[in-house]
């Protein structure tokens, strides 16, 4: 009965993050905030799961693998969020560093400024 | 229906605001969607394994959460030199 309400508490809890970070992801203005409510499904929610599965099952294969899944998830979720406001970063920038040091300065190259339209003799600023 | 099934169908249910967002938004809202997505479908297939009592379907989440790594750095990838 104890196990029970248990596991119901923390599946409750795991809806609750990912239906509020469901929620943020949808409301957030742009990207770089919706990226910030990835992570509490990606590395919350799972310990909540495999929790809930560990006070069902005990020590035992299912625990282990759900364990497993949610290593992965924590391991993967920090790089993919840095290569994904990099490449947002890029697309917008230019270049993941945005603008060099000096050229945003009057008189800079053109291309510079949000509005400008790069020459065709522009060094290539594309972070490859 | 567990517990467990019920937790399942309610992120199911929480996937809809990611989903609007994955189709409606810029493309870097998208492949955030999609990442969150991914996430949470890890998520209920676990769910659903425990859920309906077959062992045999938890390596399924294992599997998707490795590929969850690969795809969001194909997709991210994509989204940076290409689209």
């Amino acid at each position: 009965m104890i196990r029970q309400v248990v596991t119901d508490v923390l599946l409750a809890l795991a809806v609750l993050t990912v239906a509020a970070s469901a929620i943020g992801v949808a409301v957030m203005p742009d990207a770089y905030s919706r990226l910030h409510y990835v992570t509490p499904a990606a590395v919350v929610a799972p310990v909540l799961v495999a929790l809930a599965v560990l006070v069902t099952e005990g020590l035992d294969e299912n625990t282990g693998e759900t364990v497993l899944a949610l290593v992965f998830m924590m391991a993967a979720a920090p790089f993919l969020s840095h290569a994904t406001i990099r490449a947002i970063r890029v697309r917008e920038a230019g270049d993941w560093r945005g603008r060099p040091p000096g050229e945003d300065q009057p008189g800079g190259q053109p291309g510079d400024q949000p509005g400008d339209q790069p020459s065709d003799d522009a060094p290539a600023r594309r972070s490859r | 229906m567990t517990s467990f099934v019920i937790a399942a169908v309610a992120m199911l249910v929480a996937l809809v605001p990611a989903g609007i967002t994955l189709a409606r938004g810029t493309l870097a809202d998208a492949v955030i969607g999609f990442q969150f997505i991914t996430s949470v479908a890890v998520l209920v297939f676990a769910l659903l394994a425990e859920g309906f009592r077959r062992p045999s379907l938890f390596e399924f989440p294992v599997l998707v959460a490795l590929l969850l790594f690969g795809s969001g750095l194909v997709f991210v990838r994509a989204l940076e030199r290409w689209l």
